[in-house]
């Protein structure tokens, strides 16, 4: 990492922010750079389609620039980019009950994930995990909207119950009670699979 | 059926690591003479491993990645264009609220004032576009790029239009979507030269 790079980190968003308010354009790229994994990882989780993931997260960096110009640092830079996110999430999926669209399969899997690593690989045992983690997902996904958002900021995007409750404009509590009855859910939809020895 | 009443809240939240050190070390002391949270944590415990696992595989595409910054400055570039039109479109709607009696011969001087310019220029010289890009490129010398891009595709669809279809009226659309789009810009004088027969120039000269 170059010293420069080493620089970069120690700048918090919210001076990134204050720099790009005042007209250092690249800021934003900084900002950019340090998100876009994350809210990209975030939506491909929501939405689980890689190319309806991508152009959601160009549209909250769209959104975000041009409202960036306004922000105020009320919460944290990166809660409220969730938000955009999380709202955008919502929206997406309210547009795809209204209009369902039936795909053989939404999440492809990329056909180099099929192909053997190494010489020792197992591809009965690869496949059996695909497998598993297909039937995981599909657990998750059967949690209603609130229950999935909630979990999937807490677990996978490490906020805390805090910052999930700001995200979603929820109070605190309520985010408990939904994650909650998420994993209380998860457990009555997968325990039967360690039960049963399947796992 | 777990009997005792701790089990699921607080097993849920010790397994997900939610409860503060004080809270962690109370439990800890509950779960040695507890079996029914012992149960409940190993299932929850095994639970969120199976979830954790489950996501890891979702991969990320590189190659989307790499292209959202780039694809964020551009419909940035699209907005910018239309953000500009429609100023354009509340200059000339104020000005002919202001002026209604004279909004004929406002826009009949302005046709006018076009067609002079077009006639008077002849030296046709277009502005280079720059299509490196660079990391220290500023967002606002990006959206510039890319619309200056849209420009010059739209230019070389004009030419191609023009020459290979013969298609004078597609020509001329194109062409004024040309005009339309360098409002603001410095391809203004440039744009407004442009006829169906400097194009012909234009094209002959290489741009």
């Amino acid at each position: 990492m170059s010293v420069a790079e080493s620089m970069d980190k120690l700048i918090d968003d919210e001076m990134l922010v204050s720099q790009f308010q005042a007209g250092r354009q690249n800021a934003f790229d900084e900002l950019m750079k340090r998100y876009k994994s994350k809210i990209f990882s975030y939506l491909l989780r929501s939405v689980r389609n890689y190319e309806d993931a991508e152009d959601i997260t160009i549209e909250v960096f769209f959104k975000a620039y041009r409202a960036l110009e306004n922000w105020q640092p009320k919460a944290k830079f990166s809660t409220w980019l969730y938000k955009i996110a999380a709202n955008l999430a919502i929206d997406y999926h309210r547009a795809k009950a209204r209009h369902p669209v039936y795909a053989l399969e939404d999440m492809e899997i990329p056909e180099a994930n099929l192909v053997a690593t190494d010489q020792y690989s197992n591809p009965v045992k690869e496949v059996e995990e695909q497998e598993l983690g297909r039937i995981i997902r599909e657990a998750v996904d059967q949690l209603s909207p609130k229950q999935k958002s909630v979990f999937i900021l807490n677990r996978y995007e490490g906020l805390q119950l805090k910052e999930v409750a700001e995200t979603l404009g929820m109070a605190e509590g309520t985010v408990k009670i939904h994650l909650h009855r998420a994993m209380k859910r998860l457990q009555t939809l997968l325990q039967p699979l360690w039960e049963n020895n399947e796992i | 059926m777990p009997r005792c009443n701790k089990s699921e809240g607080h097993a849920i939240d010790y397994a997900s690591k939610l409860l503060s050190t004080a809270e962690a070390e109370a439990f800890e002391r509950h779960l040695k003479r507890c079996s029914d949270c012992n149960k409940a944590v190993e299932s929850f415990t095994t639970l969120l491993n199976l979830t954790d696992m489950a996501e890891k595989e979702v991969l990320l595409p590189e190659v989307a990645l790499q292209d959202i910054e780039m694809n964020v400055y551009k419909r940035l570039a699209a907005t910018q264009e239309v953000s500009v039109l429609s100023r354009l479109w509340s200059y000339l709607t104020n000005f002919a609220f202001l002026f209604q009696w004279q909004r004929i011969a406002a826009a009949g001087t302005a046709v006018i004032v076009l067609i002079t310019t077009a006639v008077l220029v002849s030296e046709l010289r277009q502005p280079k576009v720059e299509l490196q890009l660079s990391d220290s490129q500023s967002a606002d010398a990006r959206i510039e790029q890319y619309l200056q891009q849209d420009i010059q595709r739209n230019l070389d669809d004009a030419m191609i239009t023009r020459h290979l279809r013969n298609d004078a009226w597609e020509t001329d659309s194109r062409l004024q979507r040309v005009k339309e789009q360098v409002e603001g810009t410095n391809w203004v004088k440039f744009a407004n030269a442009l006829t169906d027969t400097n194009i012909t120039q234009a094209a002959a000269k290489g741009y």
